[in-house]
């Protein structure tokens, strides 16, 4: 699977950790209590975060500490970053346009030569 | 932020005047692209539109600044209530049966960098639902469509 800023940030719940974690270090267990779902699925967001870079985890004595790495955010952003994903995904479906376009053209008049 | 402009070059596999059509009529830009109604490739023309049909929050103001009939068509690209102007501009390129799109958007860095919120939703919620989802089953449809 995918693991980047924009995979990340595609999942509603870990958008609100995110912005949780933006401004303080909070421990697994105080993340969780700000979610009505449970502490399994908090804690599969939290990994698949830290998995694209985007949090920290320290270990601080018996505790777990989840940072976000602002760094990485600001990846997020970063409007050339966004446009470069945007156009590449537009371009990948107007490539499938054409092709469909060809194609449909070729069934209507087979004679035409290239 | 960088201020280089953005470029994406691709190779069609279509002749260049198939290709300007996609960018130009909007019966074949609402299927791949936005639905802009009443689309001219015309220096001048101003258009706006939505990044998605359920998203009404951000509307694109663009306006035509050059048109190189088949080979060139560049406007500026800003948002509504939001600071900052780019230009996007396609070049077509004859390569034999083909042909080569370069797409340049410059002037990203004049938009507001601190709106994470505007950034995320705009990009990843509203634009990948219709760019994976709905562009994703158009074309699919389409083609299953053109099959039979």
């Amino acid at each position: 699977m995918r693991r980047d800023v924009f995979q990340a940030i595609a999942d509603p719940t870990r958008r609100e950790i995110l912005e949780l974690l933006a401004t303080q270090t909070m421990n697994l267990n105080a993340v969780s209590d700000n979610f009505n779902i449970s502490r399994p699925a908090i804690s599969k967001h939290i990994r698949i975060l830290t998995e694209c870079g985007l949090i920290i985890i320290q270990q601080e004595g018996r505790e777990r500490q989840c940072k976000a790495d602002l760094g990485k955010m600001k990846q997020v952003v970063d409007w050339t970053n966004q446009f470069q994903v945007f156009w590449n995904n537009k371009l990948d479906a107007l490539e499938s346009f054409l092709a469909t376009e060809q194609q449909s053209k070729k069934s209507i008049s087979p004679k035409n030569k290239k | 932020m960088k201020k280089e402009p953005l470029i994406v070059e691709r190779i069609l596999d279509a002749p260049t005047n198939l290709v300007w059509d996609a960018l130009t009529d909007n019966n074949k830009m609402k299927k791949w692209y936005f639905d802009i109604e009443h689309f001219k490739a015309e220096p001048g023309f101003e258009f706006q539109f939505y990044g998605s049909s359920d998203d009404k929050r951000y509307l694109h103001l663009c306006k035509i600044l050059e048109v190189e009939q088949g080979r060139k068509l560049s406007y500026s690209w800003k948002y509504k209530d939001y600071a900052g102007e780019s230009v996007l501009t396609f070049e077509l390129f004859e390569e034999g049966n083909k042909t080569r799109l370069k797409l340049t958007h410059e002037g990203l860095e004049t938009f507001p960098a601190d709106l994470p919120d505007f950034a995320v939703e705009s990009f990843t919620a509203g634009w990948n639902h219709i760019i994976g989802t709905s562009l994703k089953e158009f074309v699919e449809k389409a083609s299953e469509h053109t099959e039979k």
